[in-house]
């Protein structure tokens, strides 16, 4: 024990006077934890929309008015989105040449409201609602009789006459022009079809609504960017500490000669591989407690861990050292060993939800990473830190100290103490 | 060849290890005495490191067997580990840690340690103590080495290739360290391929050559039994270009001539008075060379049952 103590020591007084280690481990999860929480902090992203209004009303001289009325209600309503900003295209801007739609409006997107807008509306929203009446007549006919049905259809058939030129049975069509490299053209799309549909159900009367969706939030108050990824990034923290740190140093005492040094005193391979476990181990909880005081100065999360998260924290940490020594100890290039690691450590994160949160990844990945030990990790650590529940934190134990065992077995029986090369 | 005097803190007998089909130690058989400095000497790749690591538990022999102070290395390798230091070749440590913590760390890794400042001030590391490991002179490092394996009390010391790398001061300064240890009753095993270390340190020397053992004695035996005469150097003063003159002369006269590490040209004499002949025409032919007359050393040892010379890296020339 005390050789096991005495190693660990020094083992973190080396790593601590080690400035490619400590940024590497230490300093760069809590540069990517202060970068994603900032990117992802500031509320729902603001996408910009610019609107060519072809639709002028008459003067004397022609089209080239003020906007109809009916035109400018749509882009009201674009506008009361919060997500969509709108910037106006002077109407006289030739569009017909998509190829040029940025250099000639300075814009990735433009969505064209065409003449004669309003007044297509105007007719569809007649035709529309004509043809609801009849709807409604239909369903309740058995209750009207027939000599008032009869009045009522004359009367439709006489306002059908009446419908403003235009009315063709066509819905007025708005264009949005994108570019190729526009990567929101997705998601504005579908904003759009909602701003829309929206203004269809107004446009033939419907303001009140007959359903309607609520959100409810149970249990934290507030969920913010901060509190996922700060559990996302202690897991990132120890996982690129125990799979690529501890195999490039282990390499490099072993490709040193330090490792022999070690091998040929009464030190056994097992305190080896325990001393670098439990170093890795404190640093884990050590470089914890500084992203949690770092995410609570910058960004107000509050996240105290408890007995259950630090033992999690710790077990994470045995399980992923070992991983390392076992990369550690069949490779013998440190940079080779890093790479190894990386191939290990970067996949795994960016498919167990690290670096963004599972929902916004394809169906295939989302069910491949319910079997990844890292989805699950940071998950309990988040429930742990944040949520204080602890749903599913048994199972992550299980699946982290069966991880542990295997692996930990496997250092002692890979690490090399005899034979070197 | 070997000894089996009753005081023998080494016993090897018919140690091997193969690796594949090569053959890297071929049962070799030798004894190392209690407190003396007991040198293994042969070019790269003769098996003296190979051996030496057997030695220390850090090799499993193919077959053969060895003890130290009475322990099977193999069977009692961890007991072993605390009664023996050693100072691997191209030693390395934890580089961001002074000497003084990397020493500390031995102490702490054996049962039975010495005193830290005690080794510390036996070696003379005082005023370097507090330096990191990777801020130290190369002979500064191997002290460092050498402290960290006295720590631990050792009765046997294993020393492989100690001075390798090392400048000239460092090395001799090298030396006496090594001396001091053995001064105070540790036996030392020293593997070297430098000819003049041997020399100086060895009390016995084994010679390796393709992992066989071509001699066992004390170097004045070495050379008295192989290499008994004296030699002529010839070192020119501008150049080697001068020394064709005196070459002719040399080879005619000498029993054998050759070039050592430096490029002198060196010729091998049986007998003293045939050699201050030459000596004497060599100066009338008034050359513009240094001409010395020496007598046989470990190289001609060397020369004679190796079949060649090793250069400055120890490679068999």
């Amino acid at each position: 024990m005390k050789r096991l103590i005495r190693l660990t020591t020094t083992l973190l007084r080396d790593w601590l006077r080690n400035r490619e280690a400590v940024f590497f481990a230490a300093l760069f999860p809590l540069l990517l934890l202060l970068i994603f929480s900032l990117v992802f902090a500031g509320g729902p992203t603001e996408f910009e929309v610019a609107v060519q209004n072809n639709d002028l009303q008459q003067t004397d001289a022609g089209p080239g008015g003020e906007p109809t009325e009916l035109s400018e209600e749509l882009v009201t309503a674009m506008e009361q989105t919060d997500v969509i900003t709108v910037e106006r295209v002077d109407p006289h801007t030739n569009l017909t040449d998509t190829t040029q739609l940025e250099k000639a409006t300075g814009h990735k997107r433009v969505l064209v409201i065409p003449e004669g807008f309003d007044e297509r509306v105007r007719a569809e929203s007649g035709r529309v609602r004509m043809t609801v009446i009849r709807d409604t007549i239909n369903q309740t006919g058995a209750e009207i009789p027939p000599s008032d049905q009869d009045a009522i259809e004359r009367g439709l058939a006489a306002l059908g006459d009446d419908q403003p030129t235009g009315a063709n049975g066509s819905p007025a069509t708005v264009t949005l022009l994108t570019t190729p490299d526009d990567d929101a053209a997705g998601p504005v799309t579908s904003i759009l079809n909602s701003v829309v549909g929206t203004f269809n159900d107004r446009s033939i009367g419907v303001e009140e609504p007959t359903a309607v969706l609520a959100t409810e939030q149970r249990g934290n108050a507030s969920f913010s960017a901060p509190d996922y990824f700060l559990p996302a990034f202690i897991v990132a923290m120890i996982l690129i500490n125990g799979v690529m740190t501890v195999p490039s140093a282990v390499a490099k005492f072993k490709r040193d000669g330090t490792l022999k040094r070690l091998a040929a005193t009464p030190l056994r391979q097992h305190e080896w591989v325990l001393a670098n476990v439990a170093q890795q181990s404190i640093l884990a909880v050590a470089l914890t407690g500084v992203m949690i005081v770092v995410a609570w100065a910058v960004f107000g999360v509050t996240a105290i861990p408890g007995p259950l998260a630090i033992a999690l924290i710790v077990l994470g940490a045995v399980a992923f050292t070992a991983l390392g020594m076992i990369v550690g100890s069949v490779i013998r290039d440190p940079g080779s060993a890093i790479s190894l690691g990386g191939g290990i450590a970067l996949p795994v994160m960016f498919i167990s939800g690290i670096f963004w949160e599972l929902d916004v990844m394809p169906s295939t990945i989302q069910r491949v990473a319910e079997f990844s030990p890292v989805t699950h990790y940071h998950r309990s650590l988040r429930q742990l830190l944040i949520l204080d529940s602890t749903d599913g934190v048994f199972l992550t134990f299980g699946m982290l100290g069966a991880l542990a065992v295997t692996f930990l077995l496997g250092a002692i029986r890979l690490t090399q103490w005899q034979e070197f090369d | 060849m070997g000894t089996s005097r009753s005081d023998s803190v080494i016993r090897v007998d018919g140690l091997r290890k193969e690796y594949g089909s090569t053959v890297a130690l071929d049962g070799i058989s030798f004894s190392v005495r209690e407190n003396e400095i007991f040198g293994l000497l042969g070019p790269n790749g003769a098996g003296k490191t190979v051996t030496v690591e057997l030695l220390q538990g850090l090799r499993t022999p193919t077959a053969g067997s060895a003890t130290i102070l009475g322990r099977d290395v193999q069977t009692g390798s961890l007991a072993l580990k605390e009664r023996v230091g050693v100072v691997p070749q191209s030693f390395h440590t934890f580089e961001r840690l002074t000497a003084r913590e990397n020493i500390e760390l031995m102490r702490d890794l054996h049962a039975d340690p010495a005193e830290v400042d005690t080794v510390i001030e036996q070696l003379g590391l005082d005023a370097y103590a507090d330096e990191t490991f990777q801020d130290l002179s190369g002979g500064y490092q191997r002290r460092t080495g050498i402290a960290m394996a006295l720590v631990s009390d050792p009765d046997v010391l294993f020393l492989d290739e100690p001075t390798t790398g090392l400048d000239p001061a460092a090395r001799r300064d090298t030396w006496e360290q090594i001396r001091h240890v053995a001064d105070l009753g540790t036996t030392v095993v020293l593997t070297t391929h430098y000819m003049d270390e041997i020399e100086y340190l060895a009390d016995r020397v084994a010679l390796l050559v393709d992992g066989r053992l071509a001699a066992l004695d004390s170097v004045s035996a070495l050379i008295d039994q192989y290499a008994p005469g004296v030699k002529l150097v010839v070192r020119a003063t501008d150049g080697p270009g001068e020394t064709d003159t005196v070459e002719t002369a040399l080879e005619d006269a000498a029993q054998r001539t050759y070039r050592n590490d430096t490029g002198d040209l060196v010729g091998t004499f049986a007998d003293r008075q045939t050699a201050q002949d030459t000596f004497s025409t060599l100066h009338a032919a008034d050359t513009e060379c240094t001409i010395d007359l020496i007598s046989a050393g470990m190289e001609d040892v060397f020369l004679e049952l190796a079949g060649g010379t090793l250069d400055a890296a120890g490679e068999l020339r």
